[in-house]
């Protein structure tokens, strides 16, 4: 036996009674709630960092971030929790989901909870495309959180190598020059996973082409598809004969389409402006960005958002609702907006966030991540753009995207894929319609 | 040892059920091997079964029951809307032609998979007794796909073969092949045949090996003898003497091929392009899990298991009236 032991021993047990003593501490005083996202990678460390500053901002609640998987997943998760009445105070859930949180009875309207709660927040300053898209009844039933949009990111490199500058702004202008860059030597564009997203839904609302009837889906259950009537089938035409000339590729499986793009081996790609991050973080690419081009002819409107919402779900005490409140207007708030929007390349969900952020030069130094702002505000959306409002969206979505492919391996004429697409889609809306009637 | 192994399987099997069915006491009966060892009263076996059982009913037989009956449900995801529809679910899929599509694509995976997991097992177990020098490196190598998660393999294969960056890709394209799987559905699907029978076939090489193992050499000598060439030695004398691996083995791959290349499906394709590698039970996920159609999903479990079953007992009918347990013992 050494002297020293027992005084060893007496300080390894202090040590280990310290963080005890003020997790104890810490724990009696905020109420705590759980906040349910599928933010990954860098963004998922910027939502943690987001939830840290709000938890260091006050004492009285604490938000836990907890990390769910992929937006499917989370949705899922969200269903099976509610089921089993664990569901969490908070979660995000992607836009394609929202006629299912809306309906699910599972929800509070976030506009109602904040008024419960009594949190002033200014509404009505929300950016129209992302309000438009969330509003049901003139109330916001979810809180925005990530909103983005797609752009049109290229290669300056390959372009001056055709002696080109910047894209042009019509889709025929764009296939001309498109051309020009290969017959430089340069390499074709890339197509994004997510391209029904860009090149159907927001080539639609840009262009001011109905997508489907009772506006899109905003004013009734009974809506129907329309595309296979509008120029949406030429733009599916135009996709198949750019893969056919090698102008358009697919990255498929195994590699991603942003990896492609920042490896410098595409001429364009068009994106979510969330692609940003990725474009910073490429060494050694020369990239610029432009908003999405649009048809020969026409004026071009504003583009809709994609990206997901935050949800305040039901069966939770008042206490733990006042820390929803609290924590949503944190979020709410313009500082929190701009410091989201520079952190991750979201847009700002309000004007006063774009302002502010306008203010402080940022888009002096980075004058791409003004881009999506501006597409979004650009003019007063139309029954035609101000979003889509389908049930079972992410169904009739993956439908359209089969009938899609089976045009780009020429199993199907464009006007015949989009017409299945439409049949397809149609089916699945009155699906969504029959188990939800009178409640819309 | 691999003798027993392959020559017990079957008797295992039998051996269970009489043993929980059995409600009277035992009535000692004179039985050889493996039947003749046993319990003498029901208590402890119960209570021995008690753990897996629980674990069975927890997660097998409750989630089966509630699957079949949403099966004759319409309802939201969240469960506040549930309508009783009949029989619809089934016959909307069964008058689709996307589920029949689906069908056929599996059909088509399922055998494909099978057979070449089957035959270049059998090649590679041959070549094992061939094989004397680095022989544990021969069969380390072999086994080594079996370690890959299966989600991995599917990731590793879509990359190698992807049409822009993938090696395996520049190769075929070098020589005048047009591969591209993001585009040509058969690409897709040839893929993903391959990855799933490079994922599983080291389980056929292990039973198979074992198998060849047991045949007993002087048998095979006799017919050498007597003057049989290799073939006519595999197809009269090996053949019949591993059939109940061979069998084993039939409806161990089917099921693998209907059942548990999700993984490497969702990996390698995403059951596309076009839908072209969505099979039943990759169906069955997009429509549960990501299109949350509960309904339909359930019923086309209920269909999957059908199908599933029907096989076996058809591949039981068939086949296993032809073989004899009692070859190598």
């Amino acid at each position: 036996m050494t002297p020293s032991l027992p005084r060893r021993t007496v300080l390894a047990a202090g040590a280990a009674a310290l963080p005890l003593l003020h997790v104890r501490t810490a724990k009696a005083a905020p109420r705590e709630i759980r906040f349910w996202h599928a933010m990954s990678g860098v963004n998922g460390e910027r939502l943690e960092e987001m939830t840290r500053q709000f938890n260091a901002s006050q004492s009285e609640f604490s938000v836990t971030p907890i990390f769910k998987g992929t937006y499917d997943e989370l949705i899922n998760a969200t269903v099976a929790a509610y089921r089993t009445r664990t569901q969490p105070q908070l979660v995000q859930i992607y836009e394609r989901g929202f006629m299912t949180m809306l309906l699910s009875g599972a929800v509070v309207p976030v506009q109602e909870l904040m008024a419960a709660q009594k949190h002033e927040v200014n509404w009505g300053d929300f950016i129209k495309p992302i309000a438009g898209y969330y509003t049901h009844r003139g109330l916001l039933a979810a809180m925005p959180f990530n909103s983005s949009t797609p752009i049109l990111f290229f290669n300056k490199a390959h372009f001056s190598r055709a002696g080109l500058e910047r894209p042009a702004e019509t889709w025929q202008g764009l296939e001309d020059q498109l051309r020009r860059v290969k017959a430089a030597g340069g390499p074709g564009s890339i197509m994004a996973d997510d391209y029904h997203w860009s090149w159907f839904e927001n080539y639609s609302a840009i262009n001011d082409y109905q997508y489907a009837t009772k506006n899109n889906g905003f004013s009734g259950l009974d809506t129907e598809f329309t595309y296979n009537r509008t120029p949406v089938v030429q733009q599916l035409g135009r996709m198949k004969r750019w893969m056919d000339s090698g102008l358009l590729e697919i990255a498929g499986q195994g590699v991603s389409a942003t990896a492609v793009f920042t490896s410098g081996r595409s001429a364009t790609f068009i994106a979510s402006t969330a692609a940003h991050s990725a474009m910073m973080a490429a060494s050694g690419l020369e990239w610029d960005a432009v908003p999405l081009p649009w048809e020969e002819g026409r004026t071009p409107r504003n583009s809709v958002i994609g990206g997901a919402v935050l949800w305040a779900l039901r069966g939770h005490p008042e206490a733990d609702n006042a820390a929803t409140a609290t924590f949503l207007a944190f979020v709410a708030k313009p500082e929190t907006q701009v410091w989201w929007h520079k952190a991750t390349g979201y847009v700002p969900a309000t004007n006063a966030a774009y302002a502010l952020a306008k203010s402080q030069g940022w888009y002096r130094e980075r004058p791409t991540q003004e881009i999506a702002v501006q597409q979004l505000s650009r003019g007063e959306p139309t029954a035609n753009s101000l979003g889509y409002r389908f049930g079972n969206f992410t169904q009739t979505m993956l439908a359209q995207r089969e009938e899609a492919e089976r045009a780009f391996a020429g199993q199907k004429a464009p006007q015949v894929a989009m017409d299945d697409a439409v049949a397809r889609g149609n089916e699945i809306l009155r699906r969504f319609e029959r188990l939800n009637a009178g409640k819309y | 040892m691999s003798e027993s192994t392959v020559a017990t399987l079957p008797a295992t099997r039998r051996a269970l059920w009489p043993a929980l069915r059995r409600r009277r006491p035992a009535v000692p009966r004179v039985e050889h091997g493996v039947k003749a060892a046993g319990f003498g009263g029901q208590f402890l076996p119960l209570l021995l079964l008690t753990p897996q059982l629980l674990i069975l009913i927890l997660f097998f037989f409750i989630p089966a029951v509630r699957g079949l009956a949403q099966a004759f449900l319409l309802q939201d995801p969240f469960g506040q809307e549930v309508h009783f529809v009949g029989l619809e679910n089934i016959t909307s899929l069964l008058r689709s032609a996307e589920y029949r599509e689906s069908l056929r694509l599996s059909v088509v995976f399922t055998a494909a998979t099978t057979v070449l997991t089957f035959s270049a097992g059998l090649v590679l177990a041959f070549a094992t007794d061939r094989v004397t020098r680095g022989r544990n490196a021969y069969r380390a190598v072999l086994l080594m796909p079996y370690a890959i998660a299966p989600a991995i393999a599917g990731f590793v294969w879509a990359f190698l073969f992807n049409p822009l960056v993938g090696p395996a890709a520049t190769l075929l394209h070098s020589l005048g092949i047009a591969w591209d799987p993001n585009r040509n559905g058969q690409d897709a699907m040839l893929l993903v045949i391959l990855t799933a029978s490079w994922k599983h076939l080291c389980y056929d090489y292990i039973f198979l090996v074992a198998a060849l193992g047991a045949v007993p050499r002087s048998v095979i000598e006799a017919a050498a003898v007597d003057g049989a060439g290799p073939l006519r030695r595999f197809v009269w004398i090996t053949l019949p003497m591993i059939a109940p691996t061979v069998f084993f083995l039939l409806i161990m791959n089917t099921v693998y091929g209907l059942f548990e290349t999700f993984a490497i499906i969702d990996a390698a394709t995403r059951g596309g392009p076009a839908a072209a590698t969505s099979i039943l039970v990759y169906k069955v996920y997009v429509d549960g899990f990501i299109n949350l159609d509960l309904g339909s999903s359930a019923a086309q479990s209920v269909l999957l298991m059908i199908f599933a079953v029907a096989l076996t007992v058809i591949q039981f009918r068939l086949i296993e009236r032809r073989i004899s347990y009692d070859v190598s013992q």
